[in-house]
């Protein structure tokens, strides 16, 4: 087995040793599964130069299936490549005779060693499509009879929260799942599509008797219709619905008025999720934020412990300092204690003052 | 060889063309929209270069290669019960088609093997998983340049888990396709192996002398200003008889909707809707 990085998780001993042999590039065939499908030129480059001066030195490791004549690569598909475009370009190896690579023939790895092989290759380099990997990931489940996260990460080398990604990937049915697996990416569905759309979903068929009636495969088919209707522009979009239920849900009557939009936005496909539910957000965010700011203000000049400083020029500063922000935050609150715009209110007096629209005594009314 | 001679020829040879059967009178109204008597002469020559593989042709060679690639399996260690079948393509196109052929004519199902769509992901990876090893067998009627058939298997081994040989079974494949699928490792089983050199108006073949060779070229781009030559500028010579492909020269696809020239072998796409 080919070493591995030190910092990735360590493999299962899953291709064993092989027989040594000597083979032509046109005996070898990349490995369908492989995710490498671009390599840094640089880097081909120097290896080729590499190569073409001393040969291969390190052998690739490969396995023959059965009815196939060529050997398929498990490990050395840059070294593969190299030579075969040295081979294309009429180099010649040791005594005028075709270049060979030398390479490490092993038993074809079974069903589940392959998987964890190939899951370690994507770990090390590019990452597989989060649906192929979903479903790698639930045959080793299956096979092994394994469902714990920690072990789980510990066979594939893939972090925690992407198997919980990957769960919930396969929480969706079939039907679904092929979307994902589209050959034409302008129609396949994102996977991402379907973890952020799992929380509506179930908030949905909770809150809904209209929706719960759907099924929940009717529903997911209400969101893949607006999807392709272009209607939920993102799927990060779908966390704005959820920020909706969540500042509201303590609002008995604000979190009633966010379950009838998310009930609308499932039934209506005209509706995009931005204007459905950026009322119930952006308002309640901004508030939100601002308490925050003053929780923190007052928590950091605590922290300075500033009720004492000998320097009477400073002190002066901040003393003027402390000032200004009181009397910022003296008519910031002034101007909240009303219910109206105060933005409004100020143009509506500036009318007045012009004499040009309302009653006189109307600003007193504001 | 006389025009009239070549009429009657392509009338008997073609005349199970699907698109669109060819008759002596169809093949002369080909003709006759070419003003010149060279020119005539000329298109004529390449309708001789053309390779028909015909209903019976196709069968029989599908059929065949199927055999010898069965019995190679069989002595590999792997039983029909392991092999899957995959069309490349949607239904009702070729490939589907090719798959129902073999699926009858060498009752692929009584025997244990797998029926599959590339596009069935899930299904594919249902197959390979319960079997573990095996072979995947795709079917089609004819690769050019292979593009298609390498996007297939790209979403058809999204699913494949296990050891699984590749194959490609079809009539005829172009010495692109041949070499692009040959160099992915997957073991083609063909009834023709079709050669640039072969195909007249290739810029790689010396079959016609120059000046015939220009002429026709000419011509092509005449009638399809940027695919004269077909895709990729193949300029196939294969014609089968559910269509022809889509690298074949303009002077024998005729326009597109048939006008302002009409094909001998126009394809399916190229025919005008009928009210």
């Amino acid at each position: 087995m080919p070493a591995l990085k030190p910092s990735q998780p360590e493999v299962p001993q899953i291709v064993p040793a092989g027989q040594l042999r000597e083979l032509t590039p046109d005996q070898i065939k990349p490995n369908a599964h492989n995710p490498r499908l671009l390599f840094d030129p640089k880097e081909l480059l120097e290896l080729k130069t590499n190569i073409a001066q001393h040969g291969v030195l390190v052998p690739i490791t490969v396995y023959q299936t059965k009815g196939q004549s060529k050997f398929s690569i498990l490990d050395g598909e840059r070294r593969y490549r190299c030579v075969q475009e040295l081979t294309a370009e009429g180099h010649l190896g040791k005594l005028g005779k075709p270049l060979v690579i030398p390479a490490n023939v092993v038993e074809p790895p079974s069903k589940v060693a392959g998987l964890l092989y190939m899951f370690s290759i994507h770990n090390i380099r590019e990452a597989w499509e989060l649906m192929p990997t979903a479903l790698s990931l639930k045959v080793v489940m299956e096979d092994l009879g394994e469902q714990d996260n920690k072990k789980l990460t510990k066979l594939t080398g893939l972090s925690e929260p992407q198997i919980e990604r990957c769960k919930k990937l396969l929480t969706f049915p079939e039907e679904f799942q092929q979307l994902s697996l589209d050959p034409d990416p302008k129609t396949r569905i994102p996977p991402n599509f379907w973890i952020e759309a799992l929380p509506v979903i179930d908030l949905a068929l909770e809150s809904s008797a209209v929706i719960a009636k759907l099924g929940r495969n009717g529903a997911i088919r209400k969101l893949v219709e607006k999807y392709r209707a272009r209607k939920i522009k993102s799927v990060i979009h779908f966390r704005r619905i959820m920020e909706s239920y969540d500042l509201n849900r303590d609002e008995p009557h604000a979190r009633e008025q966010v379950l009838r939009r998310v009930e609308e936005f499932f039934l209506n496909p005209t509706i995009e999720i931005r204007a459905a539910f950026d009322e119930f957000v952006v308002e309640k965010k901004r508030v939100q934020t601002a308490l925050n700011a003053c929780d923190s203000f007052i928590a950091q000049l605590q922290g300075l412990r500033l009720r004492h400083t000998t320097e009477d020029e400073e002190r002066q500063y901040l003393r003027d300092a402390l000032r200004h922000v009181r009397d910022y935050c003296e008519s910031l609150e002034q101007e909240l204690k009303g219910g109206d715009d105060p933005d409004v209110a100020r143009n509506l007096l500036a009318l007045d003052d012009d004499g040009k629209d309302g009653e006189e005594g109307s600003s007193q009314q504001i | 060889m006389t025009t009239l001679l070549r009429c009657l020829i392509a009338g008997w040879k073609f005349h199970d063309y699907g698109p669109m059967p060819i008759t002596f009178a169809r093949a002369k109204a080909w003709l006759s929209q070419l003003k010149s008597k060279r020119d005539r002469q000329m298109a004529g020559r390449l309708l001789n270069s053309v390779i028909y593989i015909s209903e019976r042709e196709t069968k029989r060679i599908l059929l065949h290669q199927n055999q010898v690639l069965m019995d190679v399996l069989a002595k590999a260690g792997l039983s029909s019960k392991k092999l899957i079948y995959v069309s490349v393509d949607e239904a009702g196109s070729s490939s589907p088609v090719m798959l129902s052929i073999l699926r009858n004519g060498a009752g692929l199902e009584q025997r244990g093997c797998k029926l599959l769509d590339s596009r069935d992901v899930l299904g594919i990876r249902d197959a390979t998983s319960s079997l573990e090893e095996g072979a995947i067998v795709y079917v089609d009627d004819f690769v050019g340049s292979g593009d298609q058939l390498c996007t297939s298997r790209t979403s058809a081994l999204q699913g494949v888990i296990g050891n699984f040989s590749e194959f490609l079974l079809v009539p005829c494949i172009c010495e692109e396709g041949f070499k692009r699928l040959n160099a992915l490792g997957v073991t083609v089983y063909a009834g023709h192996i079709h050669a640039k050199a072969e195909r007249p108006l290739h810029e790689h073949s010396h079959v016609f002398d120059p000046p015939t060779k220009t002429r026709l070229i000419e011509i092509c781009k005449g009638i399809r200003p940027k695919f004269g030559l077909g895709y990729q500028n193949m300029a196939t010579m294969v014609v089968l008889y559910r269509n022809a492909p889509n690298g074949i020269p303009a002077v024998l696809r005729g326009s597109d909707k048939c006008r302002p020239f009409m094909g001998l072998f126009p394809r399916y796409r190229d025919l005008p809707v009928k009210k």
